[in-house]
């Protein structure tokens, strides 16, 4: 029954990690750029749905009603302000401002928030639904995973029917191309910028409950995200969502029969060994540059 | 070529005669022993990343290593320091030629990813083992060596001055080198450096090698003199992005940019974590200390020093990419 | 009987589904100028890509002074005395004009006193003599051009592969270069010349191929090549007394 267990949790957890990981793939395929504070994007969300809930009391599902326009516009000032003017850059001064902005935020948040965690507890944070078979599934994350599903149905149905989604699939594909066509291609850096940004703190928000909050949250998920858009191909927002749920299942199935304090050691080989032996992905057309 | 060895040695001499006017301030070592050690691992980080242009962003492996290996050694009956020394060494080149048989296949974002797993991976079988003592880290209590007295901080600021003064010099003659202009070849263009004879993957390794060796060095004085190490001290991803902001911030690719970077970032961190910041607010009468702004500051900026170096990489990156020195440089050859 | 130098045989190269060349042969003679000509997109710099290792072939082989290098890497190549130019210029930006072609010359020496030498030597042969201590990257195009030669001539080539050198040099410059290149070829180096404007290789070629789609049309001296139909008809035919 431990398979079982893992599998479903694996799967559960993976949706999470798969819409986190969508947005970064969204941001790398658009404006080809890293983006090494999609952590803190994160972190920003649980934040938000935290001091929603204990402030107004609005349950954190229901927040993502706020949280996602807000954060999109965030993310969306975010890129005209800072990212965007790093996009003719080579790729490691892009990283290093990241990088930077990504310190800017967390530490923001250490001296807002403190480093002490926050738990956030709702009344049904803790329920959970008992399948045959000494099988239980937790309220929260089987909501969280409902939820990715509509969100990822919802942003691929924009990529594939409404006209700026196909503009910014375009501008994925050939940037220069996508711009002698008429596209305003730096809107569009900015639209998935801040669809990345909502996509993160969405991811956060949902949980919150399920982890610890802190200002350095989002670290993990990181590295996590890019070893879910490596596998699943970067740029490539289909590729993410698989590569999250196979990327949950290695770390239950690592936990449960290998030990949990390596679970991280075998998903970053994973990735090395992703790297180099097919660098492209699963579902990748951008290869090894 | 005089004129950099001239440079370095005027640096040297007055380094080595400073601990002469600084008396007996423990406290004012401490920060330049620090100083001494960013500098050192920047100026390392520099002939990877700045002259062969190969962001490495997992550099705190090497260091991690070098301090790990040491104080195990010094734990299971100090073999003597220039043996733990070595042994680092050691440990860090079998990591380098590891990870570059790994990273160097891959460029770009691939590259600078693929780096910071292997740290990572680093960071958490350190975590894991016993041999490494896990989260709790490593205790050392016998440090001895020889006749040294090892509770004064003079020999750990000869030892970190004289890991720079190498270092400088071994950065200033490879400039010169066959093997140096190699690497600023790699940097600028790969498929024009192949096409000229450059074995890519021989050089990048070479120079990783060296890299981490020297790394490596500074990590083993570290653990000797700190005496107590874990993870987030010597291993965190924090660590290896500190390393890089010091040496872009100072100016990326030259000799001296790590040595001026580290001497900024550090003072500025050391006036922030003692709040010299926010008392010179008060003192200086913009700030009144009970009033909430100055209860805040007081409060916070101690831990504000990470915060601030992100703000300055931020402006560093959008406003003047090639660092100070580069500036400098830049509108000097103008 | 001249030795050959450079063997192609049967090489192909596909791209998934597509064969950007397919099937081509043909040597090149010690001291010869061989003149690569074909149409925009008819995998010439495709071939060369893969003759100096760039891209694995998908099949064939090639066989440089007696040597099977089908899959040697680029610099290895290069030190066996095959080097190339690139049509979209890679100039070493923030090095000097002059550092640019010392890395060259390392192919040939360690030393940095001997390497300088060679560099010196190789840009005043170019008439870039005053241009040493300038920034590669803020040449105009000839001069990067230009810089492209002298770097690849300071490796000592046996054999250069020129890829559109003369593209986007003007009339008075390119027959300065295509003056120097017949001084190259009397220095004892042969020459595999990339063109997409005809007119500029027949008068200095021994030989020319042409390629059309990936596949070799014709093979021949430049006078069996301008009269021949098929090539008139595939190439010339649209393109001659264009450019």
């Amino acid at each position: 029954m431990l398979f079982f267990q893992s599998l479903i949790s694996g799967i559960l957890t993976g949706g999470v990690y798969a819409l986190a990981a969508m947005g970064m793939s969204l941001v790398f395929g658009v404006m080809n750029i890293s983006n090494f504070a999609h952590g803190e994007l994160m972190m920003l969300g649980m934040y938000l749905a935290y001091y929603l809930f204990i402030l107004f009391n609005i349950d954190p599902f229901i927040a993502l009603l706020i949280i996602m326009p807000l954060t999109f516009g965030f993310g969306y000032a975010v890129e005209k302000t800072m990212i965007g003017r790093v996009i003719d850059h080579p790729s490691e001064n892009q990283i290093l401002l990241t990088v930077g902005f990504g310190l800017i935020m967390s530490n923001t948040a250490l001296l807002a928030f403190t480093s002490d965690p926050k738990i956030l507890t709702t009344s049904y944070s803790s329920s959970s639904i008992s399948l045959p078979g000494d099988i239980s599934v937790s309220i929260p994350m089987l909501l969280s995973f409902i939820i990715t599903c509509a969100l990822t149905a919802a942003l691929y149905l924009f990529l594939a029917k409404t006209k700026t989604g196909m503009a910014l699939r375009a501008t994925s594909q050939n940037r220069e191309a996508a711009q002698l066509m008429g596209i305003d291609v730096s809107r569009m850096s900015s639209i998935a910028f801040g669809t990345g940004t909502l996509l993160a703190a969405s991811a956060g928000a949902m949980i919150a409950q399920t982890y610890y909050i802190d200002p350095f949250a989002g670290h993990t998920f990181l590295l996590k995200s890019f070893t879910i858009c490596v596998l699943g191909g970067l740029g490539s927002v289909i590729g993410a969502a698989v590569g999250g749920i196979v990327i949950g299942l290695v770390e239950a199935m690592s936990s449960a029969y290998l030990s949990t304090d390596w679970k991280d050691v075998v998903v970053f080989v994973l990735f090395l060994a992703i790297l180099l032996l097919r660098p492209r992905g699963l579902f990748g057309r951008k290869g090894e540059q | 070529m005089t004129r950099t060895l001239a440079a370095i040695a005027l640096f040297t001499a007055a380094a080595a005669v400073l601990p002469l006017f600084l008396g007996d301030n423990p406290y004012v070592a401490d920060i330049i022993i620090t100083m001494l050690m960013m500098a050192s691992l920047a100026s390392a980080w520099n002939i990877v990343g700045g002259y062969a242009g190969q962001f490495s962003f997992g550099h705190a492996a090497y260091f991690g290593a070098g301090a790990y290996t040491t104080s195990i050694l010094l734990t299971t009956g100090n073999p003597g320091i220039p043996l733990c020394v070595a042994a680092g060494v050691a440990v860090s080149c079998v990591i380098a030629l590891l990870t570059g048989a790994i990273v160097f296949r891959l460029r770009g974002h691939y590259f600078a990813l693929a780096s910071i797993a292997v740290a990572e991976i680093v960071r958490l079988t350190a975590l894991n083992l016993d041999i490494t003592g896990g989260a709790q880290g490593i205790l050392v209590t016998d440090v001895s060596f020889g006749a040294l007295d090892m509770n004064s901080k003079n020999p750990f600021y000869y030892a970190m001055l004289f890991l720079l003064v190498f270092t400088l010099c071994l950065s200033a003659w490879l400039r010169r080198t066959r093997a140096g202009f190699y690497l600023l070849a790699i940097r600028e263009d790969q498929d024009a450096a192949a096409s000229l004879g450059i074995n890519l993957y021989l050089w990048k390794n070479m120079a990783l090698l060296l890299s981490a060796a020297l790394a490596s060095v500074a990590g083993s004085i570290y653990a000797v003199y700190i005496r107590f190490i874990d993870t987030s001290a010597v291993l965190s991803l924090r660590l290896s992005i500190e390393i890089i902001l010091t040496t872009i911030i100072g100016g990326i690719g030259t000799l001296w940019g790590p040595v001026l970077g580290a001497t900024l970032l550090v003072s500025l961190a050391e006036a922030l974590r003692s709040n010299m910041i926010g008392a010179f607010l008060v003192n200086a009468g913009a700030v009144s200390e009970g009033s909430a702004i100055g209860k805040f500051l007081n409060n916070n900026l101690a831990h504000a020093h990470v915060l601030v170096y992100g703000i300055i990489t931020v402006l560093c990156i959008l406003n003047l990419p090639k660092g100070i020195l580069g500036m400098f440089r830049r509108k000097g050859s103008a | 009987m001249k030795e050959k130098l450079l063997e192609i045989t049967s090489l192909s190269k596909h791209f998934g589904g597509n064969a950007a060349v397919s099937n081509v042969s043909f040597d090149v003679e010690e001291e010869m100028i061989l003149g690569l000509i074909g149409p925009n997109g008819s995998g010439k710099t495709t071939l060369f890509n893969c003759i100096t290792g760039y891209y694995p072939l998908s099949s064939g082989s090639v066989r440089f002074i007696g040597r099977d290098i089908t899959g040697m890497k680029p610099d290895k190549a290069c030190r066996l005395g095959m080097v190339r130019t690139w049509q979209r210029v890679k100039p070493l930006g923030s090095l000097s004009v002059l550092e640019n072609v010392m890395i060259g010359a390392f192919a040939k020496t360690r030393s940095p006193v001997r390497s300088r030498n060679i560099a010196l030597e190789r840009l005043e042969m170019l008439g870039m003599g005053g241009l040493g201590p300038k920034a590669a990257g803020k040449l105009p195009i000839g001069l990067k051009k230009k810089l492209e030669l002298a770097r690849a001539l300071a490796t000592g080539p046996k054999l250069l592969l020129l890829d559109e050198i003369c593209g986007g040099l003007n009339y008075s410059e390119t027959q300065e270069l295509l003056e120097t290149i017949r001084g190259i070829r009397e220095n004892g180096t042969a020459i595999v010349f990339i063109e997409h404007d005809m007119k500029a290789v027949t008068g200095l070629c021994d030989r020319i191929v042409v390629l059309k789609s990936g596949e070799k049309l014709a093979e021949g001296l430049p006078s069996e090549i301008t009269s021949n139909p098929a090539v008139i008809a595939a190439y010339l035919g649209a393109g001659y007394g264009h450019a």
